[in-house]
């Protein structure tokens, strides 16, 4: 009985202890590509070829490891490697880094929004003791339109003063814009990589769903109890060693459903969201058919 | 600087700390922000037993880590080498190390890492599954992991029946936390020397490294 085992050094037919009879060796990676040919060659001179059990395979390893190969195994490990990082880059990194982006935007706006109103109020804090409304603060310093009052606790600043005031204002609102772009661009990856979840959950509670899984698949194979959990880790395992309240839900608890509704239907409606998230992974990770319409219809009936 | 009663690793005692270090096989780079300094013409890199759980096992009193200059191993769970590195250093230049991780991020950093030594073969693969890799590299005469997962004892002794040799060294980092987040680390443990020992492994050496990692153990076993 002959044995064929393929290995990025050679392809080698063996007996059954394992002692090689024919070696066809790779000088590089490119002849290991070309292997299916030779194992075409092979099965013509050997006709009995058989996959090599543990054992002989340990025999074979066991000859691989000789000084003068150290070098083949580095290289050609190396550039295997390099290709399959290429390779791994799928959607599910290109949507981790969007949806951290927008975190991270988010936090960079808010701080410099502070920033801006300690230093504006400088010049008029009547104005901006009352807009509590950020964004309308942000617009109205960087377009000029904002009234000094008579008799006024701020400064009369030189224009030339209230010029980077000014250019700190049009920055968050610069900043703003690209948090909203990169918003649409999420929900279209969303679209086009999880539809189904992207329906019943939303672009960004899916996303950060992803970023808590790390991959569709795991997201997939996770039960819905655990879907509905995810985000809340800390307050779980609290309460597995504590006996502490056991939370009932994690990020899904900013969807629209339950931001809505009451304190009593929370638990409900987590674990019929959770149920739905859940199916539509599944459905996603498996290119089923689009029915994150209906999943949601489903539960916008039942719960609005 | 002196060496250490562990080979291929050496040693300073700065009041009452002991620094280890490993001497650079590529001098001029560090790895992980250690420290690195000349002593005569050689280079030494400190090993931070914080960030490295075979330091912190060296540490905590393990007397011999079974890895000798010109060993070939197998590195389960690389991450971006910071372990790899110092491994690599002591196997030196006609050792080998064969790295492999399944997340492609970190194993981008082993790729860099194995363009500055050239005894290192990066292999981005799930240890799950040894047969996904077996014909990309060869025996060993030591086995490294440190993946957290639930099943690391079976992936640990999977790897082993495969590719180390009769009479090699295995060693595992066990974090208590990855095989159950509730149940006392010591029971854990208890159950991973059980299946270690009914795999015919004899475990040589077992080292806590509290301060340095919460609730891990590293164990040597002889095949
Ligand atoms: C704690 S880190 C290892 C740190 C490293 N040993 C050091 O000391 O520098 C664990 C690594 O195991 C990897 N890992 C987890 N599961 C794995 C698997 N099934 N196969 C291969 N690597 C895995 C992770 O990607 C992670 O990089």
């Amino acid at each position: 009985m002959n044995y064929l085992f393929e290995h990025l050094l050679g392809m080698i037919v063996c007996d059954e202890n394992g002692n090689s009879k024919e070696k066809y060796e790779c000088h590089s990676l490119e002849d290991y590509y070309k292997k299916n040919e030779i194992e075409k060659k092979i099965r013509h001179t050997f006709k009995d070829l058989q996959e090599p059990s543990i054992e002989i395979k340990k025999r074979i390893l066991e000859t691989l490891k000789h000084e003068k190969n150290a070098h083949a195994f580095v290289e050609y490990n190396r550039d295997l490697t390099k290709e399959a990082i290429k390779n791994a880059v799928t959607d599910e990194f290109l949507i981790i880094e969007t949806i951290n982006a927008i975190d991270d935007l988010s936090r960079v706006e808010n701080m410099l929004t502070k920033r801006l109103r300690n230093w504006f109020a400088l010049l008029n804090p009547e104005y901006e003791h009352v807009e509590a409304d950020n964004e309308k603060l942000v617009e109205r310093i960087h377009h000029k339109k904002t009234e000094k009052r008579k008799g006024s606790m701020g400064a009369d600043l030189h224009v030339s003063d209230q010029e980077p005031i000014i250019e700190l204002a049009s920055e968050i609102e610069k900043i703003r814009h690209t948090k909203i772009k990169q918003e649409h661009y999420l929900e279209k990856v969303m679209n086009r990589f999880c539809p189904n979840v992207t329906a019943v959950a939303g672009g960004v509670i899916g996303a950060r769903l992803l970023v808590h899984t790390r991959s569709l698949q795991r997201l997939a194979m996770m039960p819905a109890s655990t879907v509905q959990l995810l985000g809340a880790e800390q307050a779980l395992f609290r309460h597995l060693r504590t006996g502490a309240k056991s939370p009932r839900h994690g990020l899904i608890l900013a969807h629209p459903l339950l931001v809505s509704a009451p304190q009593a239907m929370h638990g409900k409606i987590a674990r019929a969201l959770a149920d739905k998230i859940s199916i539509a992974a599944k459905i996603d990770f498996f290119k089923g058919t689009f029915i994150g319409d209906a999943l949601r219809k489903a539960l916008e009936e039942k719960f609005s | 600087m002196k060496a250490a009663p562990i080979f291929e690793v050496y040693e300073q005692q700065k009041g009452k700390r002991r620094y280890l270090y490993t001497k650079s096989i590529a001098p001029g780079y560090d790895v992980y922000g250690e420290k690195v300094f000349k002593e005569g013409s050689e280079e030494y890199r400190e090993w931070d037993p914080s960030k490295s759980k075979l330091c912190a096992a060296i540490l905590a009193g393990a007397a011999n880590v079974f890895i000798r200059k010109n060993d070939w191993v197998l590195y389960l769970g690389s991450s971006t080498g910071t372990t790899v590195s110092h491994v690599s250093d002591m196997v030196g230049k006609k050792g080998l190390i064969f790295a492999v991780d399944s997340a492609p991020i970190v194993t981008r950093e082993l790729v860099f890492l194995s363009e500055q030594r050239n005894n290192i073969a990066p292999i981005l693969a799930d240890a799950h599954h040894p047969e996904s890799y077996e014909h990309r590299i060869s025996q060993v005469d030591v086995l490294y992991q440190d993946v957290s997962q639930k099943d690391q004892v079976d992936i640990f002794l999977k790897n082993i029946q495969l590719f180390l040799k009769k009479g090699g060294y295995a060693i595992l980092a066990v974090k208590a936390r990855s095989i159950d987040v509730v149940k006392n680390p010591k029971e854990i443990y208890k159950k991973v020397y059980e299946q270690i020992e009914q795999q015919g492994l004899k475990i040589v050496d077992k080292r806590q490294l509290e301060p340095w990692q919460k609730d891990h153990l590293i164990l040597f076993c002889k095949y």
